[in-house]
C-alpha cells in the first residue's frame, strides 16, 4: 500500500537488549513484522500476552526504534512531529494527573497538540461530551474509576481530530453500557475515515469493529483474517485465533 | 520552545495541587514561625538566629524538594506511562526533559518566594532591618536550586533508580560545599590525591552561590563580579546535566 496507508510496517523487527553482571540477553518484542492499516479502516491486534502488541504501537508512536526495518505513518517515518500530529494514541489504563480536572488535563494535551486557545474550549467539550464525562468536566481526577479514567484517555486521544488511533485495550474497565458506547463510537471514526489499530483481548470487540484482525504469536504476524472469514458465525474469529496461537502457545 | 513552557506551566500546576507538597509548605511556615522562638532564646543574637535558621531552612527545603522532585519525577512518568501520552503528541523529547526540569525550578523559586516572603515578615516584626542583600541570598538559593535538580535528573535517567539518583544528588551537595577544604587536600596530597582533584572538577561548587555569608557584612561592599560568576557557571553546570540527561532520554526505549 506505501504511501497510501495510514500505518504500514514493513519487515519491522524490535529486540529489547538487557544488560545484567556484564550479561546482555536480547528478547523479541516483534519479528519480521508486515502490516499495513489504510485510511478508514479498522485492524485489530489480537495476541496472548506479551505477543507483541504493544511493541508494535510503541514502534507507530516513535516511542521506540525499530531494530529493523521501517515503520511509516502517512508515508514518513514514524515518530516526527508532523506525524505524531496526525496521531492519537490511548495506553492501556491510562494514568493522569489526579489533581486536576479533565478539562485541564485536555487543555494541557490539546496546546501540547498545537491547538490554539480559540478553538481548544469547544474541541474540549466535544470530546468530553463524545465520550460521556461532560458532568464531570471540572471534578478534580482522584477518585475516578478505571472507566472514567478510560473515558479521560479516550477524550486526549480524540481532541485533536487524529486520522490515525492506536488503541491499547480500550474497554479495559467499562461497563457494558460504557463498552457499547465506545463500540458506536470507533464505528462512527472509521466510516469517517480514521484509520484504527486495536490491540485487545476482547475478541468479541474487535469481531464487531475491526475489517481484518492480526493475529501476533510470539512477535509474528502469524496470520491477517478478514472480516469476511468471522462476519457470517458470531463468534467465529475466537475459533480462528485459538486455532492461530495454540500450537506457539503449546510449544512454549 | 513554546511546549517547554506549556509543559513547565503543567508541571507547576501539578506541584501545588500536591497535598503531599502542600503539607510540606505547610511544614515550612511551622517551622519558620518556630524560627522566631530560637531567635528568642539566643537574647543578643536574636535576629541573626532567626535570619540564619529560616535561610538556612529555607534553602535546605528548596533542596530536598527539589532534588526529590527531579530524581522521581520524570521516573514516575515512565513507571504511570504517562510519558507516552505526552510523547505521542508533536513533542519532541528535548522539549519535555526541558519543560519537567523548568517546571520543576519554577515551582521551587516559587516555594522560595513564599517561605521567604513568610520569614520576612517575621524578621520585620522583630526589628529587623531591610537589607538588599536578603534578596541576593535568596538568589543564591535560586541557583542551587538549577543546579541540584539538573544534576538529579541527570542521575535519574543515569541509574533508572529514584532512590540512587537520591542518594548520589545527596552526596554531590555535600560534597559541594567543601570543595575549598576538598582543594586542600589534594593540593597537599600529591599524585596520591589525583582523583580527590579529578572529582573536585566534576562536584558543582555551591559555596560560589553562598551570597547569605555578606548579611554577616555590616555594609555589602562587595562587588558584583562573585554573583557574575556564580550565575554563569550555574549555567553551564545545568546545561552540561541537562545535555547529557538529553543524551540519555533522546535513544530511550519507553
Amino acid at each position: 500500500m506505501g504511501v497510501a496507508s495510514a500505518l504500514s510496517y514493513d519487515g519491522v523487527s524490535k529486540d529489547y537488549l538487557y544488560s545484567h553482571l556484564g550479561r546482555t540477553t536480547v528478547t523479541r518484542g516483534v519479528a519480521e513484522l508486515n502490516l499495513q492499516v489504510a485510511a478508514g479502516e479498522a485492524v485489530g491486534l489480537l495476541g496472548l500476552n506479551g505477543s507483541g502488541k504493544t511493541t508494535t504501537m510503541k514502534l507507530a508512536l516513535g516511542l521506540l526504534a525499530p531494530t529493523r526495518g521501517a515503520v511509516l505513518v502517512f508515508g514518513s517515518p514514524a515518530g516526527g512531529r508532523e506525524t505524531r500530529r496526525r496521531m492519537g494514541y490511548l495506553p492501556e489504563l491510562p494514568y493522569f494527573q489526579p489533581y486536576l480536572t479533565p478539562s485541564e488535563t485536555l487543555r494541557l494535551f490539546g496546546r501540547l497538540s498545537g491547538l490554539g486557545a480559540a478553538e481548544l474550549g469547544g474541541r474540549i467539550a466535544e470530546s468530553l461530551e463524545r465520550v460521556g464525562l461532560s458532568a464531570q468536566a471540572d471534578r478534580r481526577m482522584t477518585g475516578f474509576s478505571k472507566g472514567m479514567l478510560q473515558r479521560v484517555g479516550m477524550a486526549q486521544c480524540l481532541l485533536h481530530d487524529p486520522q490515525l488511533l492506536l488503541l491499547d485495550e480500550p474497554v479495559s474497565g467499562l461497563d457494558p453500557l460504557a463498552i457499547a458506547e465506545f463500540r458506536d463510537l470507533l464505528v462512527r471514526l472509521r466510516e469517517a475515515g480514521v484509520a484504527l489499530l486495536i490491540a485487545s483481548h476482547s475478541i468479541s470487540e474487535l469481531e464487531r469493529v475491526c475489517d481484518r484482525a492480526a493475529i501476533l504469536a510470539e512477535g509474528r504476524v502469524a496470520r491477517v483474517a478478514a472480516q469476511s472469514e468471522w462476519s457470517a458465525s458470531p463468534g467465529r474469529l475466537e475459533d480462528i485465533f485459538v486455532e492461530t496461537v495454540r500450537p506457539t502457545a503449546r510449544a512454549a | 520552545m513554546e511546549r517547554v513552557f506549556i509543559l513547565a506551566a503543567s508541571s507547576l500546576r501539578e506541584q501545588w495541587r500536591d497535598r503531599a507538597w502542600q503539607v510540606a509548605m505547610l511544614f515550612a511556615g511551622v517551622m519558620l514561625y518556630f524560627s522566631v522562638l530560637l531567635g528568642i532564646l539566643a537574647a543578643d543574637q536574636e535576629l541573626r538566629a532567626l535570619l540564619d535558621f529560616g535561610l538556612s531552612f529555607i534553602e535546605l527545603m528548596a533542596l530536598a524538594a527539589a532534588i526529590f522532585g527531579a530524581a522521581t519525577g520524570v521516573l514516575r512518568e515512565m513507571e504511570t506511562k504517562s510519558i507516552y501520552l505526552i510523547l505521542s503528541r508533536p513533542v519532541s523529547r528535548l522539549e519535555y526533559l526541558l519543560g519537567r526540569y523548568l517546571g520543576l525550578v519554577l515551582s521551587m523559586l516559587a516555594a522560595v518566594s513564599l517561605m521567604a516572603g513568610a520569614h520576612l515578615i517575621l524578621l520585620l516584626l522583630r526589628g529587623w532591618s531591610f537589607r538588599a542583600d536578603y534578596l541576593l541570598a535568596l538568589y543564591g538559593i535560586a541557583l542551587k536550586v538549577a543546579v541540584a535538580a539538573a544534576v538529579a535528573t541527570f542521575f535519574a535517567l543515569f541509574s533508572t533508580s529514584a532512590l540512587s539518583a537520591l542518594v548520589i544528588t545527596g552526596i554531590l551537595w555535600t560534597l559541594g560545599h567543601f570543595i575549598a577544604e576538598m582543594r586542600f587536600l589534594a593540593a597537599r596530597g600529591g599524585l596520591s590525591l589525583l582523583p580527590l582533584a579529578a572529582l573536585i572538577q566534576l562536584v558543582p561548587h555551591l559555596q560560589l552561590f553562598n551570597f547569605r555569608d555578606r548579611l554577616d557584612i555590616p555594609a555589602s561592599a562587595a562587588a558584583g563580579e562573585p554573583v557574575l560568576l556564580a550565575t554563569a557557571y550555574a549555567a553551564l553546570y545545568c546545561t552540561c546535566c541537562l545535555a547529557l540527561a538529553y543524551a540519555l532520554i533522546r535513544r530511550k526505549d519507553f
